[in-house]
């Protein structure tokens, strides 16, 4: 994973870690903070170093005092003291910008919140260095200037920040020096001032950044109407339409009814209201490894999965050579690396995989697309391939719905983009005239 | 129906609910723990069987009981240890351990005492059951308070809900699963000396009659708290003290029908309670 890396981070620095995934970043951090060995080196700290996971470590049903002082609890003879503890949250709170309700269970806590608690968890335990791992990848925009607030008043306290990312803007926006990580071997490292943007972008990739087709215009007709759809629970009276050859970006915060809009466009959780939609449709779910893939089958098999009849004899029977055949056409189409198409999927990176799914669901021509986060995860080359076949397959007429936290994403590929917040639209952008304040604003409908 | 009738009905109840309860109680630690508990019965087999064994030869019943608890804990510290040190399926090392108890103890009958089936009659502490029954229920209530207020409680039940944030708190979660797998094999024990000394005063095969299972599903439907799974047992215990009470006096009524009665509520109960109640997070997942 890692090899010969050196990195030093110092007391009140923000310092940017960046490289593709799989590059070795969190691999790195996990050594740093102690949570994972190294075959040989050594780590040399000064006080404790905290890790904030990318996928944040909560206990979903404790709430979040309890969540904070875990492990260290404040006592009153052989019990918890709760007050002292409620009390200790809501003063760190206060000091860093971080207020909670201490009292509240995580698991009803958005994702912005959650990311407070996590960081109140390791503020707790006094770190001298605090590591980041892609803190803003499910934050609101306005969530992560606060979140870049939060880590300046802690350099202002003489702790030294490692921010791990794959988002340049704020690599220039808020750190004073980047290190590039590139297969497990550091390309690059420098202040901020001595260096541009095209520079690291180029370091992590190891080459020019691949560019995608351009935006052709299209005119086609309605194909997708969802009128007055309602999921109790998530979404509330939510109309949209898509026309053939356009792509409609859905923005929004993670949990704001984008997955039940996804869900019911699919046909897999029930609704009230009408939804039109072509038969034929294909899906890049949002968890791969939960919704996409069975990772230990091969890959002929997961690009049979949901379009069997396609590769059918008769009306019953698998004919193995078509499916071999049609797997063959999505890893070449779709530049899936791998030795074998027998291979079990897990033992693709996850780009490859990625790109295995986008291509079983764009393969047959389908005339409407969901797409729901198809980079996530991904690194800079596999995006690339993704991005292109969505706008290949737009030109091609299909109706794409792009839900994704990205918005740079949602820029690059959209027609139109639609604000999703608490289960209802809340504005709509035009002919490609996007305000990112203006969507950011509508994000968390202020 | 005279009060005195009810009265005596419901001390029954008590008497007949209090292993379930305390089995129950062993059930609701090892699974907020995150170890899946189905090894409750053989755990109240052994302890029963060690019990009664032990009874029988040191002619002290009081002696009888602790090695009745000493044994099953050191079987729910065999199914601790095999589920965190060896991460075997919590399910699997959970059947394996209720098949070795019962056949153990129908070999250790034979071993010992040359006959199949039944111990022959041991010293017991049938006239002081109520302490007992008090016990279990101070216990209930002691877990509650724990579980809820104080450290190792919590660190209990992170253990049981994510191991891994446990785990980056510092708190080693494959001791405490492991503990905690021992303390339930007590309590289930406990609940095993309580049939064989305490209503009984012999072993027999099949004396624990599932009532580890009735146990566990009192766990679910008391939603894995402590004083919920003791309410939930002391109900079974009222449908097996009904099932004394009703059998012989109620003519049209099969008295099979009336035994498999706690047995019916219990997969009643289940069926209510599946989907519904949601299990501690990470039970049953191996760690790490």
């Amino acid at each position: 994973m890692l090899d010969d890396v050196d990195l030093t981070c110092e007391a009140g620095e923000i310092h940017a870690l960046v490289g593709e995934n799989g590059a070795g970043k969190s691999t790195l951090a996990g050594i740093a903070a102690g949570e994972l060995s190294a075959d040989t080196g050594e780590v040399l700290r000064d006080g404790r170093i905290g890790l904030v996971h990318q996928h944040f470590a909560l206990i979903d049903r404790l709430c979040v005092w309890e969540n904070v002082v875990l492990g260290h609890e404040p006592r009153r003879l052989a019990t918890i003291d709760r007050e002292t503890a409620r009390t200790f949250v809501r003063q760190l709170g206060e000091r860093y910008g971080l207020d909670v309700d201490p009292d509240a269970l995580v698991e009803d806590l958005p994702v912005g919140i959650r990311q407070r608690v996590e960081l109140l968890r390791e503020l707790a335990r006094n770190p001298s260095i605090l590591i980041l791992d892609e803190p803003t990848a499910a934050l609101s925009p306005g969530e992560v200037e606060r979140l870049f607030s939060t880590i300046a008043r802690l350099t202002e306290n003489g702790v030294g920040v490692l921010v791990i990312t794959h988002k340049l803007d704020e690599v220039f926006a808020h750190a004073g020096r980047v290190t590039v990580l590139r297969r497990g071997i550091v390309v690059e490292r420098r202040p901020i001032a001595e260096i541009t943007r095209e520079q690291v972008a180029r370091a992590m990739i190891g080459g020019d950044i691949p560019s995608i087709p351009p935006h052709e215009r299209t005119n086609g007709a309605v194909v997708v109407r969802v009128r007055e759809l309602v999921v109790p629970g998530t979404i509330e009276n939510l109309s949209l339409h898509i026309a053939a050859g356009e792509i409609l970006g859905v923005a929004g915060v993670e949990g704001n009814g984008q997955s039940a809009l996804a869900d019911a466009l699919a046909g897999l959780t029930p609704f009230r209201g009408s939804i039109e939609r072509p038969a034929a449709i294909g899906i890049i779910p949002q968890d791969r490894l939960v919704e996409a893939v069975i990772p230990g089958w091969s890959l002929v098999e997961n690009a049979m999965l949901g379009r069997e009849r396609a590769a059918a004899k008769g009306s019953w029977r698998i004919d193995r050579a078509a499916a071999r055949a049609q797997c063959t056409a999505i890893v070449e189409r779709f530049d899936v690396r791998t030795t074998s198409i027998d291979a079990p999927l897990a033992t693709l990176s996850g780009g490859n995989q990625q790109k295995l799914v986008v291509g079983r669901a764009l393969i047959d021509n389908p005339a409407f697309v969901i797409a729901y986060n198809p980079t996530r995860g991904i690194d800079i080359g596999a995006t690339a391939t993704v991005h292109s076949e969505l706008l290949a397959a737009r030109n091609r007429g299909a109706a794409i719905l792009l839900i994704s936290f990205e918005l740079d994403e949602l820029f690059a590929l959209s027609d139109r983009i639609v604000v999703i917040a608490r289960g209802a639209l809340r504005g709509e952008f035009t002919e490609r005239r996007f305000d990112r304040d203006a969507i950011g604003r509508l994000m968390v409908n202020a | 129906m005279t009060l005195s009738l009810v009265l005596s009905l419901l001390a029954l109840a008590l008497v007949r609910g209090t292993p379930i309860l305390l089995a129950s109680l062993g059930g609701v630690l090892s699974e907020r723990a995150g170890i899946v508990n189905i090894a409750l019965e053989g755990e109240m087999t052994a302890g029963a069987f060690a019990a009664a064994l032990i009874s029988f030869f040191t002619r002290d019943p009081w002696i009888g009981a602790i090695g009745g608890v000493a044994v099953g804990a050191a079987v729910g510290f065999a199914l601790g240890f095999a589920a965190t040190r060896w991460r075997v399926d919590q399910i699997v090392a959970g059947m394996g351990i209720n098949l070795i108890c019962t056949g153990g103890a129908a070999f250790g009958l034979i071993f010992v005492f040359n006959q199949a089936g039944v111990t022959p009659q041991v010293p017991a502490i049938n006239q002081e059951l109520w302490p007992l029954v008090i016990l279990g229920i101070i216990l209930a209530a002691a877990l509650q308070w724990a579980l809820s207020r104080t450290p190792i409680g919590l660190r209990l039940r992170a253990c049981g809900e994510n191991p891994h944030a446990a785990r980056a708190a510092g708190i080693d979660p494959l001791a405490v699963r492991l503990y905690a797998s021992a303390i339930a094999g007590a309590l289930a024990g406990l609940g095993g000396v309580f049939l064989a000394l305490g209503e009984l005063n012999l072993y027999s095969d099949g004396m624990i009659a599932g009532r580890g299972f009735i146990a566990l599903a009192a766990v679910i439907f008391g939603r894995w708290t402590p004083l919920g799974a003791a309410g939930v047992a002391l109900i079974f215990g009222l449908l097996e003290a009904l099932q004394f009470a009703l059998q012989g006096n109620i003519a049209w009524l099969p008295s099979d029908f009336l035994q498999a009665l706690p047995y019916i509520a219990a997969l009643i109960a289940l069926l209510g309670a599946s989907g519904r109640y949601r299990p501690p997070a990470a039970e049953g997942k191996p760690y790490p």
